[in-house]
């Protein structure tokens, strides 16, 4: 069973009487901060959502949640629709926000017991985050206004974690977290996933999604661009390759080897190239040389990421857009 | 109505309304006493022409009798600033200011409906306003009795004061509660409910000191705060009904607009 689907879901702002142009047109007035998101997310999954600022990622949380209403499409979260369901959705889902806002006035304990609260459910992972995230009880005691950024962060993870949610959605979940509690983070990941649990999680830190994500969908000005597993996405990467030979004689010639290209012989017995897919041509042609080093970078999801974005139109400053014109009309008086 | 919030709410405020309920107990305490100790000064002070007899008009209230210096207790300023912290203040930024800090999200984002957050803060409201208005009313007991002129005031229908402050009060709390819940940010919000108390206060002021402007007086929702009338026993049950369909109007409001909204993301 998905965790999570949508299907077409779409999201305009503006005006309800405008019209929207044709392509072509001046802009309509009418913003789509997503169009058309078709994904599924598997029950057990560590789903990533990335994307630049103002892609969509946050309407698309926000749209799960039952914070924005869709005006064209539809979701299901656990099986429950999110325009019809969404305060039962919200019961079985635990959420970061990036960047959490919490009661300054409250301490930490109060904050999770209040939320905890609300929630109706027992935090019966509280304590386990507590101790694994590094949170003691004296820290708790104290007001909220006092806590550093790592520790509000940390609060906003236990928040969302500790009545054991179906689904969690997290947004920017490492922010401010040091490299320690990052990594105990993502062991409380694995874990989750370990017991079942979903998450979808939307970060800038390519590195991280790498890390612990399953899939990744990408979205660019609102719509969908990729959606793959991790390995599969940087199957295809090309990576970067640096060899020295014992002498420039060495060198040896990979001009017609499948999957090498960019070949550079800078000097001193030094060649660098770039290489996709299969490394056993490349391999081959090297072999009978004597090549003193050898360093194949692996491929990373930030190339990925930004091949997919580098043929961004250059007005494209990653917020919102205006309606493109030549698109079917839709019914924008449902945009509220 | 939503347990946790309610009490999160009611411990956030609890000073502030200790506060303020002993401030206004205070005040009322005082009217009384004014009452008793210059009362028969200012009627002859107004008779030789020295004050203005409109001066002493100043919003349906007097200080010849215990049932006019209430009624100026009621609509004095400080008794307005003393209840407006709650009926405004409280009530404004209970959703618009929370929005812009942020810290709606994490309430949103339990299984608790939009409906139910704002009949939590709309009975919150009503609870500090009516805890208010009961210390005005306390005030009122001990200062007649400090004054010895219980006997003049009929307690009896005190309850039906109490009833005519909340239903004014309360139906500023719904207005700015429907502001709070139709804006993102506190200032718009803060800025119109506070601006139609001032004008409201103002008509009706105007209207009690200007024989000329006495027809602003009923577009002003403090016209049907009464309190000599209640405690003459000539009150007009059509001004406790304007107020409740102020209310009403601006609850239903508020329940419509408040699911429907997008919430985007604070900036």
């Amino acid at each position: 069973m998905d965790a999570l689907s949508t299907t077409g879901l779409t999201k305009t702002y503006g005006h309800r009487d405008l019209p929207i142009k044709r392509p072509g047109s001046r802009p309509s007035g009418i913003v789509r901060a997503l169009e058309d998101l078709t994904i599924s997310v598997d029950e057990g999954e560590i789903f990533g959502f990335l994307g630049p600022n103002g892609a969509g990622k946050s309407t698309t949380i926000r749209l799960l949640l039952g914070f924005l209403h869709p005006t064209v499409g539809s979701a299901q979260v656990l099986g429950f629709d999110i325009v019809r369901d969404s305060v039962a959705i919200r019961g079985r889902v635990g959420y970061l926000p990036g960047g959490i806002a919490l009661y300054d006035s409250l301490s930490g304990k109060g904050l999770l017991d209040y939320l905890g609260d609300l929630t109706g459910r027992p935090s019966s992972r509280r304590a386990e985050l507590l101790d694994r995230l590094e949170l003691s009880a004296r820290t708790l005691d104290r007001p909220v206004r006092d806590y550093s950024r790592g520790m509000r962060q940390k609060i906003g993870i236990i928040q969302a974690l500790q009545h054991d949610p179906e689904l969690a959605i997290l947004d920017e979940p490492t922010e401010g977290l040091d490299p320690l509690m990052q990594r105990a983070f993502y062991e409380i990941l694995d874990d989750l996933k370990a017991a079942g649990r979903t998450i979808f999680f939307s970060s800038h830190v390519l590195s991280e999604v790498e890390r612990v994500c399953d899939r990744v969908a990408i979205v660019r000005r609102g719509r969908l661009v990729a959606l793959q597993e991790v390995a599969s996405l940087l199957e295809h990467r090309k990576r970067n390759v640096e060899l020295r030979a014992a002498s420039d004689d060495d060198v040896p010639t990979l001009d017609d080897v499948p999957g090498v290209s960019s070949i550079a012989r800078p000097a001193d017995g030094r060649l660098t190239c770039q290489l996709e897919g299969d490394v056993g041509p490349f391999l081959a042609a090297i072999a009978g040389h004597r090549i003193s080093d050898l360093t194949i970078e692996p491929a990373h999801l930030e190339e990925a990421f930004l091949e997919l974005y580098q043929d961004a139109e250059p007005e494209d400053d990653g917020a919102s857009h205006a309606v493109p014109a030549a698109e079917p009309a839709i019914p924008v008086g449902a945009a509220r | 109505m939503n347990r946790a919030i309610f009490v999160r709410t009611w411990r956030a405020q609890r000073l502030k309304l200790l506060i303020c309920s002993i401030a206004i107990a205070a005040w009322s305490v005082f009217l009384p006493v004014i009452y008793q100790s210059f009362g028969s000064q200012m009627r002859a002070l107004v008779d030789s022409g020295v004050i203005p007899k409109q001066l002493m008009n100043f919003g349906g209230g007097d200080v010849f009798s215990l049932s006019g210096s209430i009624a100026i207790g009621y609509i004095h300023p400080i008794a307005i600033v003393l209840v407006g912290i709650f009926a405004v203040g409280f009530t404004t930024s209970a959703v618009a200011g929370e929005r812009q800090r942020g810290t709606l999200e994490v309430i949103l984002a339990r299984p608790v409906s939009r409906r139910a957050v704002y009949g939590t803060l709309l009975v919150s409201a009503l609870v500090f306003i009516a805890i208010v208005l009961a210390a005005a009313i306390g005030g009122t007991i001990l200062g007649s009795g400090l004054a010895g002129v219980a006997s003049e005031l009929p307690v009896d229908r005190l309850p039906l004061l109490w009833l005519n402050g909340i239903l004014l009060w309360g139906a500023i709390a719904a207005i700015g509660l429907a502001a709070s819940v139709s804006f993102d940010r506190l200032a718009p919000a803060l800025g119109i409910t506070l601006a139609l108390t001032v004008i409201s206060y103002f008509l009706e002021i105007l209207g009690s000191l200007w024989p000329d402007a006495k027809g602003l007086q009923p577009y002003s929702l403090f016209h049907y705060l009464a309190p000599r009338e209640v405690l003459n026993g000539a009150a007009s049950a059509s001004g406790f009904a304007i107020l409740a369909i102020v209310a009403a109007v601006a609850i239903g409001w508020a329940l419509v607009e408040f699911p429907r909204r997008d919430l985007a993301a604070p900036s």
